[in-house]
């Protein structure tokens, strides 16, 4: 029985991780829309990152994996 | 001991089994001294229908483009005078495009006219085949159809080395 659970339990990651897909790269017109970045405003990003240096004398992170072409 | 030893190794190929389907699922890519892999596609302008063998004898550079992309809009114009700088029976240009929305490769296309023809390739077959990992992505096919040179994304510096890559393919003999 306790097999059996564990078996479940590890089961289970397995097939939600199956229901991640990838973006190819062809496939990314819908992220390529400048809405969908994470900072829409390169300016007002640049300004954000700025203060916050200033203020906590170290750099933010530079954002994650998502939005934009992702061309060249 | 030796049934538990069993069931521990049965485990351990689940788990490379399981690794194996989610890591191995890429297509292999086409690559440099590989064959083209053929295609045929519906043209973009609504014309006859596309296809990469029609154009066997001839340097082919293969482009593959999106409206969405921006280095790939840079591309567009730059190859339409770089493909005039040839004879067109030596050298062509086939373009496919990738949007899912082809309404806005046509716009675009409208505002910028170029003298080659674009496929289109909504479901991304095409660039599925030949393994595409950015855009843009292009191929320079020999008179043989043979890959000679994969270009990787597209700056207007590119334009240089590119001609002279096209200029020794051009001069090469067909076998």
């Amino acid at each position: 029985m306790l097999r059996l659970a564990a078996s479940l339990l590890l089961a289970l990651p397995v097939l939600a991780a199956s229901g991640c897909a990838s973006v190819k790269p062809w496939e990314r017109d819908v992220l390529a829309r400048s809405d969908m970045a994470w900072e829409p405003d390169p300016l007002e990003a640049k300004r954000n990152t700025h203060i916050h240096y200033s203020k906590e004398a170290s750099l933010p992170g530079g954002g994650a994996g998502g939005g934009g072409c992702g061309c060249n | 001991m030796s049934g538990r030893r069993f069931g521990s190794r049965r485990g351990a190929a689940a788990l490379v089994l399981a690794i194996g389907l989610f890591v191995g699922g890429a297509a292999p890519a086409a690559d440099v001294g590989q064959t083209a892999p053929e295609f045929k596609a519906l043209a973009l302008d609504g014309g006859k229908s596309i296809s990469l063998a029609a154009y066997r004898g001839k340097v082919v550079y293969l482009d593959f483009w999106a409206s969405w992309c921006p280095p790939c809009l840079t591309s567009l114009p730059l190859l339409e005078k770089l493909r005039k700088e040839f004879p067109s029976d030596q050298f062509q240009i086939l373009a496919v495009n990738v949007d899912q929305d082809t309404d806005k490769a046509r716009k675009f296309l409208e505002r910028t006219r170029v003298g080659y023809p674009s496929a289109t390739d909504p479901k991304g077959r095409i660039p599925e085949t030949y393994g595409i990992e950015t855009m843009p992505t292009s191929f320079l096919i020999d008179r043989n159809g043979v890959i000679r040179y994969v270009h990787h994304g597209f700056r207007k510096g590119d334009v240089g080395p590119l001609r002279e890559r096209i200029k020794e393919l051009v001069a090469a003999r067909k076998k």
